[in-house]
């Protein structure tokens, strides 16, 4: 039995007539848009322009989340602590000694260089800052620092820790600096292996580290060695500690094997960080 | 067609205002318990298909457009592209509602599915064509996650308006 539908779920056949000239032009429209951005950046400049503002709303969203974790870790059992006093007091006796043998070293090393006349120089010259936002857009993780351009920090500028690279410095406002980490997925760094051997660019994951997809099977390297930066390029200084090799896998091509590396600095609570100067 | 009333479309329009805000939230934090941050739903893709499913009275394709760029302009990574998957998803709800009859949960379920998948396609396809590398695993898994929130969408919209 055929019944006529009385809602509007019945839609075989639908004459609606569709806005087709409407969605040509709104199409063509997006598409000229996309193009724009692509070739002038439009959308990082207006997120430039807005991250002063962008930055306190996600900071106000961030915030429970944020609490939580800080709550957790305050929660920690206090012998645990204790513990952790204790290895902590060993191991800063043991970097006392080393301390005094790299000031020996330093010395007798500026003596040799001058008698060699080798000037150059290894200082790292940067700007401290503070990480005041870790945060996720749209699945990509972005730090924000609590300085920006009026503390001459550039977009490129790289940014280390005490523990290593974090990554560099994407956009830039006033008062605030977001910075790209090296485990983003358009993240790549050349590097080198802590012996002097194997230049390689080490490229982020998305996924919380790093690989080198097409690593030669004839070189030697085995779980644990660790990659510092080349410095080739100029950008990054040569040999701050990238991250170590956790993982060696084969490729197709039995002449490359695929690398996993996990960075040594995670940058995910309020740490201090330096952002290096750009050498003109 | 029942035209909706005044009242119905204002409530409707309030809702949306609240679940737009919600996914602007939410696309700023990560889910809890999981490490990897980039494993998340698309939220936006989400609201807009069961917006769009549920005959919203509120949306149409110049709405849609100017959410779009708003939604690129907090998560975006492409001025334009976030406009042009909305009026995307919307034509091929138009040219599904012309040749299929959807009248039961399943069917729309089905459907809903099938737009976000093709949502994501051409997120896909134009963050290859501008030089911007997504994982089509990692794609994947998102619309699998971008359905759930979906369903979750929907049962709000089903509940309140």
């Amino acid at each position: 039995m055929v019944t006529k539908a009385s809602k509007g779920n019945l839609k075989l056949f639908n004459r609606n007539s569709f806005p087709l000239v409407s969605f040509v032009l709104l199409l063509v429209l997006c598409v000229v848009i996309m193009g724009a951005d692509y070739r002038y950046q439009i959308l990082k400049k207006i997120k430039s322009k807005l991250t002063t503002a962008t930055s306190s709303i996600t900071y106000l969203i961030n915030l429970p989340v944020n609490i939580f974790i800080n709550s957790k870790d305050n929660f920690i059992a206090k012998d645990l602590l204790k513990k952790k006093i204790v290895n902590l007091q060993q191991i800063n006796y043991t970097l006392s000694i080393a301390v005094q043998e790299n000031e020996l070293l330093k010395s007798e090393n500026k003596i040799l260089r001058n008698k060699l006349k080798i000037k150059k120089d290894f200082n790292i010259t940067g700007v401290n800052a503070e990480i005041i936002l870790p945060k996720i857009r749209n699945g990509h993780s972005i730090i924000t620092i609590n300085k920006g351009l009026k503390n001459k920090i550039k977009i490129g500028s790289a940014v280390i820790n005490n523990t290593g690279l974090v990554g560099q410095i994407i956009n830039t406002s006033k008062s605030y600096s977001e910075i790209m980490p090296i485990t983003s997925e358009d993240y790549a760094v050349p590097a080198i292996m802590d012996n002097g051997k194997e230049n390689v660019i080490l490229y982020g994951n998305g996924n919380g580290g790093l690989e080198i997809p097409l690593f030669p099977s004839s070189s030697s390297i085995v779980i644990n060695d660790k990659f510092v930066t080349s410095g080739i390029g100029g950008l990054y200084p040569k040999g701050i500690i990238i991250g170590r090799v956790v993982e060696i896998k084969s490729t197709t091509s039995p002449k490359f094997n695929s690398i996993r590396i996990v960075p040594l600095s995670q940058p995910t609570t309020f740490t201090q960080i330096t952002v290096i100067d750009i050498k003109e | 067609m029942i035209n909706k009333t005044i009242m119905e479309q204002n409530k409707e329009r309030t809702s949306f205002i609240i679940l737009f805000l919600i996914s602007i939230i939410l696309s700023n934090i990560g889910i809890l318990g999981i490490e990897n941050s980039t494993m998340m739903p698309n939220y936006f893709i989400a609201l807009i298909t069961s917006c769009i499913l549920n005959k919203s009275s509120f949306l149409n394709i110049y709405r849609l457009v100017i959410i779009g760029l708003i939604v690129d302009l907090f998560v975006g990574q492409l001025l334009g592209q976030y406009g042009l998957i909305f009026i995307c998803i919307y034509l091929i709800y138009f040219i599904m509602q012309r040749i299929l009859v959807i009248q039961t949960t399943m069917q729309l379920f089905a459907l809903g599915f099938f737009l976000i998948l093709c949502g994501f396609l051409i997120v896909w396809a134009t963050s290859l064509s501008y030089g911007l590398f997504i994982s089509f695993n990692l794609l994947f898994i998102q619309s699998i996650l971008t359905l759930i929130t979906y369903l979750i969408f929907n049962i709000y919209i089903k509940k309140f308006i």
